[in-house]
């Protein structure tokens, strides 16, 4: 009588599946957890540093008061409808002409006139440059908007002046930015 | 007499036939898990995405705090999502102080303060605003200013962050 192979040995392939049902209960129950908490749009903030109970002008006194004999850089940004104007304790940078911001409005591609944050950064780098660590308030930076000023361009500014973005990297400028009140 | 094929038989023969193939859903299933993961937060919402608010973004890596929350929509400023006055309103305004959101952020920082007083929960005036990105710089002022009358001198601004 010729060989015969066991036929039984072929059944065993068929039950070599693993058993993945459970598996699929949970998977089943982690992914609406998962799915209810995953972030899509990462948020951010940004800290604002003002002295704590400080309406204007008691803050102001009360700051002045004891520095005045040490000389400070007081820079500050101010956002008008034209362009920014860059300013410190000493003088007010001026544009091309007499009465221009320091850093005019550009047009972009499209013909609109949009603020120039690269050029207002790249000015604040020359003058971090320029002042160093002379002044007591060189991380400092003040920030004034004209009254309709709308909140992108305060961010976008507050972005400018904290760092300057160069090459892919990035250079502190001044992060300690601060908001003031309206231009009247 | 014809042959009738054995019932009992034919059904355990398709039995062994049917089966649901798992193995490529478990793969999908695996590919989501693990992107689920990558984005988890532990934190939880905490901007409520509606057509009136659009936050600004930003390059800062700041990661969120909770706080007081004060949003500034196009229609709305509500305290800890609750409708407080129509941002219309207060543009018409003249007044530097917005009196309603004054009175119902001094109501947290009351309670805020009896908890510190008698649990020792500590009350750091924090808050943060949301302002949608048209908002104008005086009104952004006006809030920040009722904030600080309010007992909440330590203000945050909440963005998108931009992928650096």
């Amino acid at each position: 009588m010729a060989y015969r192979p066991s036929k039984r040995q072929r059944h065993g392939m068929n039950e070599a599946d693993a058993n993945i049902t459970p598996m699929m209960n949970l998977m089943v129950v982690l992914i609406p957890l998962l799915l209810t908490s995953a972030e899509f749009v990462k948020l951010g903030v940004i800290e604002l540093n003002l002295p704590p109970a400080a309406s204007g002008e008691e803050a102001g006194r009360l700051d002045q008061i004891p520095q005045e004999s040490i000389k400070r850089l007081d820079l500050s940004v101010t956002i008008t409808d034209q362009g920014f104007f860059i300013s410190s304790a000493m003088a007010v940078l001026g544009g091309p002409q007499a009465g221009d911001p320091t850093i005019a409005m550009i047009f972009d591609d499209k013909g609109v006139s949009v603020y120039d944050f690269s050029a207002l950064s790249r000015k604040l780098y020359e003058i971090k440059e320029a002042s160093g660590t002379k002044f007591p308030d060189s991380e400092q930076i003040i920030l004034l908007a004209e009254d309709n000023i709308n909140y992108q361009t305060v961010i976008s500014t507050m972005d400018a002046a904290r760092t300057f973005q160069v090459d892919g990297r990035s250079i502190e400028l001044f992060p300690e930015v601060s908001l003031s009140a309206g231009v009247f | 007499m014809a042959f009738i094929p054995s019932h009992r038989k034919k059904h355990r023969h398709e039995k062994r036939e049917v089966r649901l193939q798992l193995t490529s859903m478990m793969d999908m299933f695996t590919i989501i898990l693990v992107f689920l993961l990558k984005t988890y937060s532990t934190q939880g919402q905490l901007v409520n995405p509606s057509n009136d608010l659009t936050l600004p973004s930003s390059r800062i890596q700041t990661i969120p705090e909770m706080g007081l929350d004060v949003t500034v929509s196009n229609d709305w400023i509500l305290v800890n999502n609750k409708p407080v006055v129509r941002t219309a309103a207060v543009l018409a305004s003249e007044d530097y102080l917005i009196g309603s959101v004054q009175q119902e952020m001094l109501k947290y920082a009351n309670e805020a303060e009896k908890m510190e007083s008698q649990y020792g929960a500590v009350f750091s005036g924090k808050v943060t605003i949301q302002g949608d990105k048209n908002i104008p710089y005086r009104l952004l002022m006006r809030v920040m200013y009722t904030c600080g009358q309010a007992k909440h001198p330590n203000m945050r601004l909440v963005v998108y962050k931009l992928e650096a």
